[in-house]
């Protein structure tokens, strides 16, 4: 319609389009986008053919998985609301490519570059293909035209040299995290990008109504004809899937969605596979980035988040979301007939910390906490995993209460030997003990150490006279039933005491009980100590500027996003030192999910992997607000260092510089 | 194979005991309950042996008021295949014989190949039920069982005897075992079990016959009560380390 007359070249800004370069050859530059003079009726019905068998293609690949995702089970608990959320992330994660950005700043601006080219670029493609069957859109010489293929061609420019980058990365920088093996398709890909960038920007080149016309415009709509079809089976399927996972991944990070109904125990075979785990294992990307950061595929262990997610999707296109067969192997099948036996095994999905660093980090919207504890779901709560310390954890917690298996009545003995009122509703805080609190004998310093605080500020508290664990163990490690009955019992305790307000110095307890409990029931209000002592900093002791570099617990940091109080009760104690990866980069101690209680981890522990990072900062002390961290830290520094830096929580660091009190309710032990 | 496990309801261990007002058995009210740890091992031994053969039934038989049933429950979580439950308000006014005739009365109804129990309970520790239920059923017994090994038509087990001797023991079927604790590792119960024990039968039955009057009475029940001695040993260091030793040898048994 428009492209094809003989229009006037119009010089943009004043410039002569032709003085920019040596009018020699037939190659110049010019400010307009050059375009076929015509298409013949022949070629026009060529081009509809050839965009029907490329869409052909396409959805003959696509079809199938599609399938595999609206036939899986749909989630129970998903809702659209907070709609809000899901547009922010939306917005953030997708058109702003915060994720992608954010940890790889150099590869992730590139990749935001050509994803911002082809949103940019979407409205030319159309144009290209339309004005194929003469119905263009944009005319080359007008306004708006000639603006837009200009705007379009800085893209293409940004484009192509940031896709030539990330194949360079890919094929000869080699990042460890993308895999050993080398993906040919996906060069093949980003060549096709390149082409498509090139001869787009070649048509600002070459004389309008040659040849070369004709042929780039061909050369340009076979780029695109020819990728789309290979969109379906490769990880370019996160350009179609990732925006709408992003969007409908589930609210809350590291969320366990509750089981529905009486035949459901958790991922045990196909069958169980829900529609949004279905849509996340498609949409992966295969970056890495969730192997990168974790604690256990880092050091050694079976396990490596990535190879989750592609061994669902494996099993996803073998056996279909209807099967029977069990998801996870006992141990990790070396000769497999099918892939995902090699990649999902119950050695790999009790190998995780559930520190939460590879949902954290995903950029297309897999959240990697649901998928491994449903794995483990289905593998504990219908018995199938059998583990010596598993087992002995899961009776200790049936028959004692606690995860240590000690009597109640060694709690009983040293709540009297510390004189801890009991909860009788006079007081203004319950004070959660804990099973470390409670029974391990660190967790009795900070605790002891904690309540001191509280006595200094004149904040009234009392124990419950019978606690049980909250269940974060058995609910991660994927035992219902433990848990169920750990927290309708706490649920029931606090009920009886008419708890109003607890706080706690465990951030498992505190995440286990202001969040998962929510199935059951809905606790009392809960904070984590440091939040408590961050609000009365000005009445805490400030002390001379020890240096202490501080750890970021998991649960307290990525799963309840505390970071400033922890930091600001530490810079009343000390001058705070940063790790080199903290705040939500914070690398797991090792006992999360239940590890704690687990038997030898192989390869190298976590635990010194961090405790040497700490170390190296040269900080006198580490600090640390939780106390599991705090006892793996414990064994972890005198192993490594002879020297090791001092190891205390935050409510020891805080309590130090508070003077013994000669009223015995303040005195120390 | 058919098993029976006869099973006991204990207090927890972690309970805190009193004293009934009369003297003669400790305040119920307050309590909570579970399985008597060598019953717990007797059930996982039938369920193993279960699971070796291949087939047979597991049924767990407890005598006791209402609220056995919800250790009978954790029995059928566990792997049990049917639970039956004796009625019997006051389990403390019988002694070893009435509580072994009501158990035998269920059982023979049921006439299984095997029966297994704990070799004593945690409450009262007599030892005594398993031995006298076999008895009154007039099959063969062996106590103290730390495994079991079907042979065909009958059983191999391992006897554990004193000073870390065991004696092998071949025997026919029917037979009765009281099993020792920690021979197997127990199993964790299971969201699975669980659901499927709902629909599993509980079946509850009357014992027929009055019970005899018991021929022991409980006369009074009381806390450990403490001693505290404490003893100065003089001499030279030599006759008090030998002292000490004898001390620690004949008096605490501690060597």
């Amino acid at each position: 319609m428009l492209a094809g007359a003989l229009r006037v070249v119009i010089p943009v800004r004043g410039i002569p389009a032709t003085t920019l370069l040596p009018d020699t050859t037939g190659i110049h530059y010019s400010a307009t986008l050059a375009e076929p003079a015509g298409f013949s009726s022949a070629e026009s019905v060529l081009l509809v053919l050839c965009v029907l068998l490329s869409a052909g293609l396409f959805f003959w690949r696509f079809a199938p998985i599609l399938r595999n995702i609206l036939r899986s089970r749909p989630d129970a608990d998903f809702s659209l609301r907070p709609i809000g959320r899901r547009v922010w992330a939306f917005v953030s994660e997708v058109l702003c490519q915060s994720r992608v950005i954010r940890q790889r700043p150099l590869p992730g601006l590139a990749h935001a570059f050509v994803f911002w080219g082809f949103l940019a670029f979407a409205l030319v493609s159309l144009n290209h293909l339309a004005s194929g069957v003469r119905l263009g859109f944009l005319d080359p010489q007008g306004r708006l035209g000639s603006f837009y293929f200009l705007f379009a061609a800085a893209w293409a420019v940004l484009v192509a040299v940031s896709i030539a980058g990330l194949f360079i990365r890919r094929f000869f920088m080699r990042p460890v995290w993308l895999g050993e093996k080398l993906s040919y398709e996906s060069g093949f890909i980003a060549f096709l990008i390149f082409l498509l960038m090139v001869t787009y920007l070649g048509a600002f080149f070459v004389d309008k109504g040659s040849t070369g016309v004709n042929l780039l415009w061909w050369m340009h709509t076979l780029s695109l004809l020819i990728f789309l079809p290979l969109i379906p089976h490769t990880k370019h399927l996160h350009l179609v899937l990732s925006p709408l996972t992003v969007f409908l991944k589930r609210d809350g990070f590291a969320k366990i969605p509750p089981l529905a109904g009486d035949e459901d125990f958790g991922l045990v075979a196909g069958k169980d596979i829900t529609q949004l785990i279905s849509l996340q294992t498609y949409s992966c990307v295969e970056c890495g980035r969730c192997t990168e950061h974790c604690p256990a595929a880092t050091t050694g262990k079976l396990l490596n988040p990535k190879e989750i997610v592609l061994g669902l999707r494996s099993y996803l296109n073998e056996l279909g979301p209807a099967s029977e067969t069990p998801l996870l192997a006992e141990a990790r099948d070396t000769a497999p007939a099918d892939a995902h036996q090699q990649l999902l095994s119950m050695e790999a999905a009790f190998a995780c910390t559930t520190c939460g660093s590879c949902e954290f980090q995903c950029p297309v919207g897999v959240q990697h906490v649901p998928i491994i504890v449903g794995l483990r779901r289905g593998a504990t709560n219908t018995g199938a995993w059998e583990d010596t310390y598993g087992t002995k954890l899961f009776l200790a917690l049936e028959k004692s209460g606690n995860a240590l298996g000690l009597s109640a009545m060694e709690r009983d003995k040293f709540i009297q030997k510390q004189q801890f009122p009991l909860f009788d509703g006079t007081q203004e805080y319950c004070l959660w003990l804990g099973c470390m609190g409670g029974y391990d004998p660190r967790g009795r310093e900070i605790i002891a150490d904690f309540a001191r605080v509280m006595r200094h500020l004149g904040t009234t508290f009392g124990v419950l006279k019978k606690e049980k664990c909250t269940g974060d163990p058995a609910r991660r490690l994927g035992n219902d039933l433990v848990f169920q009955t750990l927290a309708e019992s706490g649920l029931k305790a606090f009920e009886t005491a008419k708890v109003q307000k607890i706080v706690a110095i465990c951030p498992h307890c505190v995440r286990t009980i202001a969040n998962d409990w929510r199935e059951y029931g809905i606790a009392p209000v809960i904070e984590h100590h440091s939040e408590f002592m961050a609000r009365h900093r000005d009445h805490l002791p400030q002390q001379a500027g020890e240096s202490i570099v501080y750890h970021d617990p998991c649960y307290l940091g990525r799963y309840q996003e505390i970071y400033d109080e922890p930091r600001a009760v530490i810079a009343q104690a000390g001058t705070l030192v940063e790790a080199p990866r903290s705040h939500e980069r914070s690398f797991c101690c090792g006992a999360g999910g239940g590890l704690a209680f687990l038997g030898e981890e192989p390869g190298e522990r976590v635990s010194h992997v961090r405790a040497k990072e700490l170390a190296a900062t040269g900080a006198k002390v580490v600090g640390t607000a939780c106390p599991f961290c705090n006892t793996m830290f414990r064994d972890a520094l005198s192993a490594i260092s002879d020297t090791p830096p001092q190891l205390l929580d935050i409510a020891q660091l805080t309590a130090r510089a508070i003077p013994a009190s000669p009223d015995p309710m303040g005195g120390t032990q | 194979m058919k098993i029976v496990v006869a099973i006991k309801q204990v207090p927890e261990r972690d309970a805190p005991i009193r004293i009934a007002a009369d003297g003669r058995w400790i305040e119920e009210g307050d309590l909570s309950y579970t399985i008597n740890e060598p019953d717990a091992y007797a059930l996982e031994e039938a369920l193993q042996l279960k699971e070796k053969t291949g087939s047979g039934e597991v049924i767990v038989v407890c005598a006791g008021p209402e609220r056995v049933e919800s250790t009978l429950r954790e029995a059928l979580a566990k792997g049990a295949d049917r639970a039956i439950r004796i009625e019997a308000d006051d389990l403390q006014s019988l002694d070893t014989l009435g509580v072994a005739s009501i158990l035998a009365e269920a059982i023979k109804a049921e006439s299984p190949d095997l029966i297994l129990t704990g070799l004593q309970s945690d409450d009262l520790g007599l030892g005594q039920t398993g031995v006298v239920l076999a008895e009154l059923l007039a099959i063969p017994h062996a106590t103290i069982i730390m495994q079991v090994e079907p042979t065909g038509a009958g059983l191999k087990v391992k006897r554990e005897l004193e000073d870390g001797w065991f004696q092998h023991v071949e025997m026919p079927l029917p037979a009765l075992l009281t099993i020792q604790s920690g021979g197997n590792k127990l199993r964790y119960a299971t969201l699975m079990g669980i659901k499927k024990a709902k629909t599993k039968e509980l079946k509850t039955v009357s014992p027929t016959t009055p019970p005899t009057a018991p021929a022991i009475t409980l006369e009074r029940v009381y806390l450990p009560e403490k001693q505290k001695k404490t003893e100065m040993l003089t001499g030279s260091p030599d006759e008090i380390a030998a002292r000490v030793v004898e001390k620690l040898k004949f008096e605490v048994r501690a060597l």
